[in-house]
């Protein structure tokens, strides 16, 4: 009896730490710069609509600013759905040589630190080295803007590039789940290949459809790394945030901020909503009218039959051009322009002169590489030793859905306006917890490194029957302890270990929040942009490269560790 | 009414290395309902994939109807095909499911309603076709699955285990029900199972089996009383096996040497004097009396086990060479004999079966993969 009460109140205070560390480093930064907008209100108010000397100037910038990023992730998004979603049918369905290479692609893209692919892809278009060597100059101007659409072109590359992976992925996942089953009953009843996809296979996966849609969406609303190496005259929301935020218009930043932190918040819990509820939707018949259904039939018929092959081909073009030709562009021009600019044919424009000459890049650069790693280090060590409690308590718990949910939240926020939150929260004009510097970074970067361990080891304990093995090794008398210890920590480690490698990588990719709480102690990814910024091509170049080798590595790992 | 005609058809998995349909032939008459018979992974459920086209064949010919179907999608076959979990489309009521077929293949309206509900009451489900698969029980999915499968406008019906996921009771009701369905509309049915009850039951002829071969094809009677191959034998019903040699052929038959020196007389005729043979005798056709009594294919030995299994009574008995073999007798019939008593086991020559040898050894080839 009394020792049952003493782990009763071991237990109780265990879920209090627990809760209290997610509530402080975790959900607090995310959430206050909410707060912060309501409680300072009329001074934001002033300053963005009615301010003494430029009147709304602020307001009309952030409607133009995310006017544009939001075009920007509408249009991304539905090129994502239109490559993304014959790539995941296709890596579902089909076995084939190359196919774990493929994926790594794919995965590649999720943890490829943006800004040095920002530089990759500027370089692949609108330099003569990337695929301007064919014509002997720049395909595009780097300020290009498609025309109708109005997005900025290199933008939009960039985007789609980040963000197909999170339809692709989601998708591939709910179609390898799915009863094969109904694929043939719908093809032995009639249906040929595309009105299987359309009537069947697309109401079952909407849900994920949807989840991959928000959250490529969210990403591709927020991205900062890749955008400010490839913006040239354009500005975004998020950039917008960087920008004010360095010029010390923090009211207007955080109003934008905030706009942001509720966009994403609202798309992601209503997504959440929708899919929890029924699991499946019931479409709308929309053809109903025989006529035109008669005329889809036809289409699809003859879609399914000899041609279907190009749309596979289409897919794989798209990825081939925006993720793998960039990444084989940056690793090329590190050799091109190593000794001399093949522009100028100056050596004062090469590698190593910018390396070691008089700019001396490359002690900025280790320099940088340390403290990235070091960040990195403890970030994702500290985020795992909350994550892994946490999912404990989501599992077993009532509130653990609404954890679950509260902590997608991070995932999916503006890193930007994510630093800003920090920045305001625990930095010199708030709490004074720390400077801007390494430790600020640290507790920023520990934001999003809780969710991303947290998810990975979720579902890590989904996929294997925890609680049957656990009450087994109950049943054979261990300890609620002694069966973490010696039944589920062990099962879940694959999925603790992928998740500490995806935070690791993060944050060592991260841009967009470093920014505002670096001060003086620069990362990597933040150089990277500074240096593209400052017209250093071949010492961004470099960096790019020596960034995107990391996580090839990086990658090689969490393959390892993924799929042994 | 289509038949189905497989000619020399192969499939191979995983590069060639596992051979799951072994150039097989085989031919469905119209009208018929044939059974594909096997132990689990003997290429009966890829030989149905192949016939309905969501497999193609490595090698080979597939002829449904005059029509050569190889290459040919699934939807392009006009088959119908049950599958194992009901395979009804969660997101569509029961309705929406059985005129599934009509509406993607473009039919009109009219024709698609009447059909859905000539399907419906069919299967008796008319009143629940607003109900979603979920509210449904086992046996009422498959019954939609059925009518769904054949609202396509088939002609052949492909059952996959159609039976499998359901509860004993209503597996039993469901198989004549079947049957019926099949008779009365005219079609030709390929059904593939594992359960030789089943397939005892409602063929009109089996196709026995094995590691991607056909053993046998034949009614249920004569895979019962005339199995060409030991495994069938065994597969079908139960069988006891009895190694021995020939020692003695003449105009009526056979003297076989059983091990330990037990005689028995076949009346088979197509053995040669000194070939290794397998004698099988089925566990129903043997008798049984008390004490060691020399009698023509009696064999002596002693109950090693007894068991009351409710209309049968069911005997181990250790014959003097060490063989156990079953005995099966109605319950009811005479008296039971307890353990551990003398006894001699008794069969009539003309109720056994002589097969080869096998050159891979006879637990091999009894073995179920």
């Amino acid at each position: 009896m009394k020792g049952s009460s003493r782990r009763k109140l071991i237990a109780r205070t265990a879920i209090f730490a627990v809760l209290t560390s997610v509530g402080i480093f975790v959900l607090l930064p995310t959430f206050y710069l909410i707060s912060f907008t309501l409680t300072q209100w009329t001074e934001i108010y002033t300053d963005v609509f009615v301010n003494p000397l430029i009147g709304d100037a602020n307001w009309q910038q952030i409607l133009r600013f995310s006017a544009l990023s939001f075009r920007l992730s509408f249009v991304a998004v539905a090129l994502d759905f239109l490559f993304g979603v014959p790539l995941a049918y296709f890596l579902a369905r089909k076995r084939f040589f190359g196919k774990a290479f493929l994926e790594d692609i794919i995965t590649l893209s999720l943890v490829i630190p943006t800004s040095g692919f920002g530089v990759a892809t500027l370089l692949t278009w609108t330099g003569i080295s990337g695929l301007g060597a064919l014509i002997g100059k720049g395909i595009f101007e780097a300020s290009y803007v498609i025309p109708f659409i109005n997005v900025p072109f290199l933008m939009l590359i960039v985007h789609v590039a980040l963000t197909f992976p999170y339809i692709v992925q989601t998708l591939q996942a709910k179609l390898e789940d799915l009863e094969p089953a109904f694929e043939r009953a719908s093809r032995t009843l009639g249906a040929s290949a595309f009105t299987t996809f359309r009537k069947i296979i697309f109401p079952l996966s909407l849900p994920a459809l949807l989840s991959g849609g928000v959250l490529a969406f969210a990403r591709s609303l927020g991205e900062t790394g890749a955008t400010m190496v490839v913006a040239s005259v354009h500005t975004t929301a998020p950039m917008a945030i960087v920008r004010w935020v360095s010029e010390f218009k923090l009211a207007t930043a955080s109003f934008l901020g905030f706009i942001l932190i509720i966009v994403a918040t609202v798309a992601i819990l209503s997504v959440e909503f929708l899919t929890r509820r029924g699991g499946t939707f019931k479409i709308p018949k929309f053809f109903l009218a025989f006529r035109i259904e008669d005329k889809i039939l036809k289409r699809e018929k003859f879609l399914s039959g000899k041609s279907r092959w190009i749309k596979d081909i289409a897919s794989l073009s798209a990825v081939a051009i925006v993720v793998v030709l960039p990444v084989i562009v940056v690793l090329a021009s590190v050799g091109t322009y190593w000794s001399v600019d093949p522009d100028t044919g100056l050596f004062r424009g090469s590698v190593l002169y910018q390396l070691f000459g008089p700019p001396n890049y490359f002690n900025a650069l280790m320099k940088a590489t340390s403290t990235s790693f070091l960040v990195a280090a403890i970030a994702t060590y500290i985020a795992a030793c909350i994550a892994i409690p946490s999912v404990y308590l989501i599992e077993r718990y009532r509130f653990g859905r609404i954890l679950r949910y509260l902590l997608r939240i991070p995932l999916i926020v503006p890193t930007s306006a994510l630093g800003l939150s920090v920045l305001l929260l625990w930095g010199p004009s708030g709490l004074r917890l720390a400077m801007p510097g390494i430790w600020l970074i640290i507790i920023t970067h520990m934001v999003f490194s809780v969710p991303v361990v947290v998810e990975s080891t979720i579902a890590g304990y989904e996929g294997s029957e925890i609680r049957m093995y656990e009450n087994a090794s109950r049943t054979l008398g261990a300890t609620p302890y002694d069966a973490i210890e010696t039944v589920s920590l062990p099962m879940l480690k694959r999925g603790i270990f992928a998740g500490v490698i995806l935070s690791f990588t993060r944050s060592l990719g991260e841009t967009g929040a470093t920014f505002l709480v670096m001060g003086s102690d620069v990362t990597v990814p933040p150089l990277v942009v500074n240096m593209a910024e400052a017209l250093a091509i071949p010492a961004a170049l470099f960096a790019s490269a020596y960034l995107i080798a990391l996580s090839l590595l990086l990658l090689l790992l969490f393959r390892v560790v993924v799929r042994r | 009414m289509p038949d189905v005609k497989l000619v020399n058809v192969t499939k191979t998995f995983a590069k060639g290395r596992i051979v799951a349909v072994d150039h097989i032939d085989l031919h469905v008459r119209n009208g018929e309902y044939l059974t594909l018979l096997g132990p689990s992974g003997c290429g009966k459920t890829t030989t149905l994939r192949m016939i309905a086209g969501l497999i193609e064949p490595d090698e080979g010919m597939i002829y449904i109807g005059d029509k050569l179907v190889t290459g040919l999608p699934p939807e392009d076959r006009d088959i119908g095909y049950v599958f194992q979990q009901y395979a009804l489309f969660p997101h569509m009521d029961v309705w929406d499911n059985v005129t599934y077929g009509p509406t993607v293949k473009a039919w009109i309206e009219e024709k698609r309603d009447r059909i859905g509900r000539e399907m419906l009451e069919m299967v008796k489900l008319y009143d629940r076709s607003d109900a979603v698969p979920r509210e449904l029980s086992g046996g009422m999915m498959q019954r939609v699955a059925l009518a769904r499968a054949l609202a396509a406008g088939a002609r052949l019906l492909l059952l996959d285990e159609p039976l499998g996921a359901l509860d004993a009771k209503i597996r039993f009701e469901l198989r004549y029900e079947l049957r019926k369905l099949v008779n009365d509309l005219g079609l030709t049915a390929v059904h593939v199972t594992h359960d030789q009850g089943e397939a005892m039951a409602i063929s009109d002829r089996i196709a026995l089996m094995k590691k991607g071969k056909i053993l046998q094809v034949g009614t249920p009677q004569e895979l019962y009383m005339k199995p060409k191959h030991v495994f069938v034998a065994n597969f079908i019903g139960e069988s006891n096996f009895l190694e021995g040699y020939v020692v003695e052929t003449d105009d009526r038959g056979c003297i076989i040497e059983l091990r330990g020196g037990l005689i028995a007389h076949a009346i088979d005729k197509t053995r040669r004097k000194g070939e290794r043979v397998v004698l099988a005798i089925r566990p129903e056709t043997l008798s049984i009396e008390k004490g060691h009594k020399k009698v023509l294919n009696g064999l002596p030995g002693y109950i090693e086990r007894f068991r009351f299994e409710g209309t049968d009574v069911r005997y181990e008995v250790t014959l003097k060479n060490e063989d156990t073999i079953v005995i099966v007798r109605p319950a009811l019939m005479g008296e039971w004999i307890n353990e551990g008593e003398s006894v001699t086991a008794r069969f009539s020559p003309d109720k056994s079966y002589l097969f080869t040898y096998p050159t891979a050894g006879l637990r091999r080839e009894l073995a179920l993969e």
